[in-house]
């Protein structure tokens, strides 16, 4: 069976038509999302819409959860604090954007999806807000993996796709307890996957691309796909809807950078 | 007599660093004027800062300085690429003149008038009739949000509000320190360099800061926004202080 | 030479706190700093009388370093401090009337004084916590998975652990062995990174004060680097109980 995952749409109508355009032409069987689908992009409703229409498992984004809940993001999450100011903007242009049923939509969405040995979630397992960024610790990766109990672990909100495996994980613990003698023990972890399947709308690896993955059930293979979309259009219409002009600069540059990546353990509280 | 040197060139070209060279000489007194920015110059304020046994002439004080110079003197004026090179005021004085070019620049106005060529950065001179136009802003109190100053820098530079040719600034951060930033397009990355300056770690720094962008069809409005949005409020300062 | 105690679950029993500080003032070598990793008050117990007691050591005791523990939390959260409102996790482990019992058990001077503490502490190459940083509420023992305990050392930046949450008194060396990972973006295949580091150590800290007669610390000797597990008699717990009137007049 090959599945689609896709991610972090943000509004971008135009990178979603293409890339749906693309996993047509790949002949995937189920197409799954990653959350996202609303913030800093000039159409949530017709994403939001479109995805619906369409019946595409979808699990509830930051962004998806900031405009159901109202905005309470931690101000944490944010890299700078005019990267926190452009924020708050889009939020709020959003927020008076979107539809009723909309936003009721979103309020569904879970948290996380499985199917068979593969669990979909946005951030991480423990939090929407979470980054799985390729450069993190393997033992704290592998243990995200481990906890969602599963053997590939689907992802986005870093915007950056990659594939990450991790083999032979193995510890051993040592526990000294009063009055009793040591004792010890071997953990040992078989093959486990990340998948970072990037951003349909909000590419940020440099280049204005749509990035997502296909993933083969059988084989195991992973594909990252990048995908050109007319990105002049999605540009042309955040600056026609009255969105900060930056956001189109930055969005024609695949440098799209809203929230902190830096801190991968930083857990919101809130 | 006092010696005086009019240096010209195109934006980036390397004026004020020629100079500069010069100035680290202490033996015999040296002034450094800068016309036509009035009191917002980054090119005053930093060889302020950094070499300050130098005089640096502001505009308004610079006639009253003129009438009353020791013979030792030396007097740099950096005359930017806006000014008239055929003003009166330095026919008037008798001036060397320097000019500090790119290597493959052969002809220009600047030959003419000089006395001497120096070759400089290979910066592109810009086409006759299309001067670019020079915005700058005093930001003396303002201190940044390092992460937002840093992708402020990179969205002006990379031409997120106009195409810009150079930018200068001198701007506060919260741990007390000035830094100078310079970017000329063209020339690899841009380059800070901290001055060497006590740090100010309580209440807003009132020694001067501020930024001078050049360039074409400048969004003035939207770098001034930014430029806000990025500077740090007093509460946020004032726990950055405590921390320091 | 450093001499550190560690501490935590006192939950408001001043004899069996008392019995501890007397303990320490035994140590041959004397013991330079004391932490309190939470769960400085509880259901039972003079809360009260306690903090007064943490507050002013006598002469020549070290000064308390006091965190925050599950028990404060629910504290900030029936004040309405922080968290969620209404201490819905005390409230779901107990019945409605532990609720009003802690209201009772803690005043609101208290536990505004309670809500200054810090979350944790990082000193040297250790981080001292009630729970871990993923939650006041994070329970490690020996039995948690080898890989959790491993990921709470990663996320705690610290070569050692100090936690307290589940009052078992263990230490816990956790070795990532090996770990092979291998990235892959669009523009490259990195090359397989070997993981494995050298082993780090979770130390459960025991508990003072939820069973009468049964105090447990530990005391960690920075110079060494060894944890020392201590068990104070349950008989000494009690004569100090008794002259608890008069150790904070």
């Amino acid at each position: 069976m090959k599945l689609a995952v896709i991610s972090c749409i943000h509004g971008n109508y135009e990178a979603l038509n293409a890339v749906l355009s693309d996993i047509d032409t790949h002949r995937a069987d189920q197409i799954y999302c990653l959350g996202d689908l609303a913030g800093y992009g000039p159409h949530p409703n017709a994403v939001v819409e479109l995805v619906r229409s369409l019946d595409i498992p979808t699990c509830q984004g930051c962004w998806d959860e900031d405009i159901v809940e109202g905005l309470n993001a931690c101000e944490c999450s944010y890299p700078s604090q005019l990267a926190e100011k452009r924020g708050h903007l889009a939020h709020e242009w959003t927020n008076r954007a979107i539809h009723p049923e909309v936003r009721k939509y979103l309020a569904t969405l879970p948290m996380t999806l499985r199917q068979d040995n593969l669990c979909f979630v946005h951030g991480s397992p423990n939090s929407q807000h979470e980054y799985l960024l390729p450069s993190m610790d393997g033992f704290a990766a592998l243990e995200r993996v481990l906890s969602a109990e599963a053997d590939v672990l689907f992802c986005g909100h870093t915007h950056v796709p990659y594939l990450r495996e991790l083999d032979n994980g193995t510890l051993s613990v040592k526990v000294q307890q009063p009055g009793q003698g040591e004792t010890q023990h071997q953990f040992t972890a078989p093959l486990k996957r990340i998948v970072n399947a990037g951003s349909v709308g909000e590419p940020r690896h440099g280049r204005p691309n749509a990035t997502y993955v296909l993933y083969d059930t059988d084989s195991a293979q992973v594909t990252l796909r990048e995908v050109p979309y007319d990105y002049a259009k999605t540009c042309a219409a955040i600056i026609e809807q009255g969105l900060p002009p930056i956001f189109a600069w930055r969005l024609a540059r695949g440098m799209e950078f809203a929230e902190r990546a830096d801190d991968p353990g930083h857990v919101c509280e809130r | 007599m006092p010696h005086f040197i009019a240096i010209s060139g195109p934006s980036g070209s390397g004026k004020t660093t020629w100079i500069s060279q010069f100035l680290k000489d202490q033996s015999t007194p040296q002034f450094y004027v800068c016309p036509g920015l009035g009191e917002i110059s980054m090119d005053l304020a930093r060889i302020g800062y950094r070499f300050p046994w130098v005089q640096v002439v502001a505009e308004a004080q610079l006639r009253a300085v003129l009438a009353d110079l020791p013979d030792q003197a030396t007097v740099y004026f950096e005359w930017g690429f806006h000014l008239d090179l055929g003003s009166p005021f330095l026919a008037g004085l008798g001036c060397e003149r320097v000019a500090v070019l790119p290597p493959d620049l052969t002809e220009s106005d600047w030959h003419t008038w000089a006395d001497r060529v120096v070759a400089g950065n290979a910066v592109a001179a810009p086409a006759n009739g299309h001067l670019p136009e020079v915005w700058c802003t005093p930001l003396t109190g303002q201190v940044f949000d390092p992460p937002s100053l840093e992708v402020l820098l990179l969205e002006v530079t990379g031409g997120a509000y106009g195409q810009v040719c150079r930018l200068k600034g001198i701007f506060e951060l919260p741990n007390g320190r000035a830094f100078y930033v310079d970017f000329v397009e063209g020339l690899p990355g841009m380059e800070y360099t901290e001055l060497n300056l006590p740090p100010w770690l309580a209440g807003r720094p009132s020694r001067f800061s501020g930024i001078e962008v050049t360039g074409w069809g400048l969004e003035q409005q939207a770098i001034a926004q930014t430029l806000l949005d990025s500077g740090l409020s007093d509460a946020a300062l004032s726990q950055y202080h405590q921390h320091f | 030479m450093a001499n550190w105690a560690i501490l935590s679950g006192i939950e408001g029993n001043l004899a069996a706190y008392e019995a501890v500080l007397a303990d320490i003032r035994r140590q041959r070598q004397p013991v330079t700093d004391l932490y309190i990793v939470g769960d400085l008050v509880g259901l039972r117990g003079d809360n009260e009388a306690l903090v007064r007691r943490v507050r002013s050591p006598q002469p020549g005791e070290p000064i308390p370093q006091v965190c925050t523990g599950w028990w404060e939390e629910q504290c900030f959260s029936l004040h309405g401090l922080r968290g969620l409102p209404d201490a819905p996790e005390l409230v779901d482990r107990d019945r409605l009337g532990t609720v009003k019992d802690l209201w009772e058990a803690v005043s609101r001077q208290t536990v505004l004084w309670l809500a200054d503490l810090d979350f944790g502490f990082h000193e040297l190459d250790c981080l001292l916590i009630h729970g871990s940083t993923v939650s006041y509420s994070d329970e490690l023992t020996p039995e948690t998975s080898p890989l959790t305990l491993c990921d709470r050392l990663i996320r705690a930046d610290a070569n050692t652990l100090f936690c307290g949450r589940s009052g078992l008194a263990f230490e816990c060396w956790v070795e990532p062995s090996a770990l092979q990972s291998t990235v892959t973006t669009l523009d490259q295949t990195a090359a397989p990174q070997e993981q494995g580091k050298s082993p780090r150590r979770v130390v459960g800290v025991g508990n003072v004060g939820r069973q009468a007669g049964q105090a447990s610390y530990v005391l960690y000797n920075p110079g060494t680097n060894k944890v020392t597990f201590k068990q104070v008699q349950g008989s000494l717990a009690k004569g100090f109980g008794a002259s608890k009137g008069l150790s904070h007049r």
